[in-house]
């Protein structure tokens, strides 16, 4: 038996005063681990919801040369392995007048081919689902919707759909418009909707610049339908519209080319992972029909191009929370730094309390380093408990934050995660082992240089003056 | 007696001396060469006056202090020792196995009862392994000393609840468990009535003729003094006289 595992539970037995350090280290592992779980389960849902509205991989021209040869670049992309889905889009920004002025992100898809490339399908609302959710202000989708439907996209852009809202808009009124030839839809964001500045069935009139041709462009849309993407920023400011009706009312035809424009295709991967992979192929692809004759089926006009991933498309976003991450578990890393400073003044009290003994050990055969071992030992133990019961206290918050949130809202009708700041109905918390490590690995680091000073300096004294204190 | 003398001493000091720094830089020397002769199962007393140099001469001799000049050497059945020249892990395992201290504040660990507080020696000189093997044994001795010093019954109790004289049991008790060569008191008695310091007496006397263990005493107790086989008179940090034993 070594002496110091048996004399340490002997000292730490008999005394409370020691394990206000554990609770201490104990409280800092905690509160690191909580918010790292939530800021971790943060970030996922937001990649998540990104991920949703954007494809996996983008082919994008230069914003003031669009790319052209739509059908030659989707049939490259379909035909590069390691590509599920290809669907053209436009992207550009527009401005509109409803109560005020108010500018969106219009993005032009094909209804047909854009479920098969993002979770639009997914994101679409039905009526239903709209008036719910403007009922509630705070209310998101529940988790066990009806699956997702693409022939739904088709119709909220169709003409059907169109006439239908406009007749019952219309309501015998002739503001301009006939029935059989209604505006083209337009799918806004349900927090337009909640704000109030638009409404189903409204018209709206949407200004943008022709980047073929420089000329500013005007088109009336109806609002046919509303979606919910689960990030704020995009459930207000984006729309959708179908890419033929875009590529009209911004005149994107290319007379080089003799084609219509087209901002880019979007393409989802039958594997993520695989991603680099098949941007390298499939600009090796296009390159090579770009490098082909005019005469051949298969060839592209030449344009400048890029391929990029969803996530360095939102690249900045998404380091800004990694970096929100790190700093603020740097910050919280000072509580457990705290800890460990608690740990050093306790321990170097129970040195000075107990330097008689360690004398008497030091006369009793016991070397200088087992007397640091000693000190050390009960430093350890001390920092060991509070990292595990942190860690058990850490993961139990994380599996039950949001019955802990509700029981806080019912008690003190505060809500401490309000969904519409962070526009999360239930509070996200993965805990990952990297962070358990990460949260661990410091707080014994530091436990143990709080106990080392203490051990050394215990280890250093004289026994025989250890001996004569009496 | 005389059969002991004529074999090697289990502790030969020679020459010791022991400087210490003062606080304006003057050294002021506690031994000034200092021999002595220890043999087996022989009880030596050193008396004088405070101040003199004993405990510093004990200290030296317990290997808890460094001599400034001189040599000690240690010998067991199987082993010499000689200091200088010893490691950090030979002083503390000579500590532990060779010698047996008792102090004059009997400096028993409050954290422990009395039966752990009389294993302790063992524990600390024991691996992890080693103890698990030697445990029962170290136990039964253990009862067995403290059946000797007349506390058989108190294993359990707590060092704080005993009187003075009973405390000193425990620690002699304990500086016995690993049956050390040597014993070094330091005052053993000095911090005890008179009427509990003369059964002290009788218990180390008994002990030493018992166990034959070598003892040096320092002490400032006539009547201990007189209870040792040999006197030795400290004046000034060096051996005066050497006094005729029991009185």
């Amino acid at each position: 038996m070594q002496y110091q595992s048996f004399l340490s539970k002997r000292y730490l037995k008999r005394r409370w005063a020691p394990w206000a350090a554990t609770l201490a280290v104990a409280l800092g592992v905690f509160s690191l681990l909580s918010v790292l779980a939530v800021m971790e389960g943060f970030k996922v849902e937001m990649k998540e919801r990104i991920r949703g509205s954007l494809s996996h991989l983008v082919v994008e021209g230069i914003a003031t040369r669009q790319l052209v040869g739509e059908d030659s670049l989707l049939d490259a992309a379909r035909t590069t392995p390691g590509v599920e889905a290809a669907s053209p889009f436009i992207e550009t920004l527009a401005i509109y007048r409803s109560a005020v002025l108010d500018y969106c992100i219009l993005r032009g898809v094909d209804p047909s081919s854009e479920a098969e490339v993002s979770d639009f399908d997914l994101y679409l609302l039905s009526e239903e689902e709209i008036e719910q959710l403007l009922a509630d202000p705070y209310m998101m989708l529940p988790e066990d919707r009806a699956p997702p439907d693409a022939a739904r996209v088709v119709e909220v852009f169709s003409l059907e759909r169109r006439r239908q809202l406009l007749r019952s808009r219309l309501r015998g009124d002739d503001v301009g418009f006939v029935e059989e030839a209604p505006p083209q839809g337009l799918v806004v964001g349900i927090e337009s909707l909640r704000s109030g500045r638009l409404a189903i069935g409204d018209t709206v009139q949407l200004s943008s610049y022709s980047p073929v041709t420089f000329e500013p462009r005007i088109g009336k849309f109806i609002i046919v339908g509303a979606f919910q993407s689960g990030v704020y920023e995009q459930d207000q400011r984006w729309a959708y519209s179908d890419i033929r009706a875009l590529q009209q009312v911004l005149d994107l035809w290319d007379e080089d080319a003799q084609d219509m424009g087209i901002s880019g295709i979007a393409l989802r991967l039958t594997d993520y992972s695989q991603a680099e992979e098949v941007k390298q192929r499939l600009y090796l692809e296009i390159s090579r029909r770009m490098d082909l004759p005019a005469s051949d089926e298969g060839s592209i006009p030449w344009r400048s191009m890029e391929i990029n991933t969803w996530e360095s498309q939102r690249d900045n976003l998404l380091q800004a929370v990694e970096i929100e991450k790190r700093i603020i578990a740097a910050m919280m890393l000072l509580i457990v730094a705290f800890a460990a400073a608690m740990i050093f003044l306790i321990l170097m009290l129970l040195v000075i309390e107990k330097s008689r003994d360690l004398g008497v050990l030091r006369a009793l055969g016991a070397t200088r380093g087992g007397v640091i071992q000693l000190v050390l030992t009960q430093g350890m133990i001390l920092c060991i408990s509070g990292a595990v019961l942190g860690l058990i206290g850490g993961w139990i918050l994380t599996e039950n934050i949001n019955e802990a949130h509700d029981a806080i809202y019912r008690a003190t009708g505060m809500r401490l995660f309000p969904p519409d700041i962070y526009y999360l109905e239930r509070i996200p918390a993965v805990l990952r082992w990297q962070d358990m490590v990460l949260v661990c690995a410091p707080t014994l680091i530091f436990g143990f240089l709080g106990s080392l000073f203490p051990a050394l300096w215990a280890g250093r004294r004289d026994p025989i003056r250890a001996l004569h204190h009496e | 007696m005389n059969d002991s003398q004529q074999s090697l001493p289990v502790l030969s000091a020679r020459g010791l001396h022991r400087e210490f720094l003062l606080a304006n830089g003057q050294p002021l020397e506690v031994l000034r060469g200092v021999d002595l002769d220890i043999h087996e199962a022989e009880m030596v007393a050193i008396v004088g006056l405070s101040g003199v140099g004993k405990s510093t001469l004990l200290h030296c001799l317990g290997l808890l202090d460094t001599p400034s000049s001189g040599q000690i050497i240690y010998r067991d059945d199987e082993q010499v020792f000689q200091s200088p020249g010893l490691s950090e892990a030979q002083r503390c395992a000579l500590r532990n196995r060779f010698i047996g201290f008792v102090f004059q504040f009997f400096h028993l660990l409050n954290d422990l009862d009395v039966l752990e507080n009389v294993m302790l020696p063992a524990i600390v000189g024991s691996s992890k392994s080693q103890w698990r093997k030697t445990r029962h044994d170290v136990e039964a001795y253990a009862r067995s000393l403290l059946e000797s010093v007349g506390l058989q019954g108190r294993e359990h109790q707590a060092p704080g609840t005993l009187s003075g004289g009973e405390r000193q049991r425990v620690a002699i008790a304990r500086a016995l468990i690993n049956r050390p060569l040597l014993l070094l008191c330091d005052e053993p008695t000095g911090n005890l009535d008179s009427h509990t310091s003369n059964k002290l007496h009788t218990l180390l006397r008994e002990l030493h003729e018992q166990l034959g263990t070598s003892i040096l005493v320092v002490t400032h107790d006539p009547d201990l003094a007189d209870r040792a086989d040999r006197r030795l008179a400290m004046i000034d940090g060096r051996f005066e006289a050497e006094l005729n034993p029991l009185g």
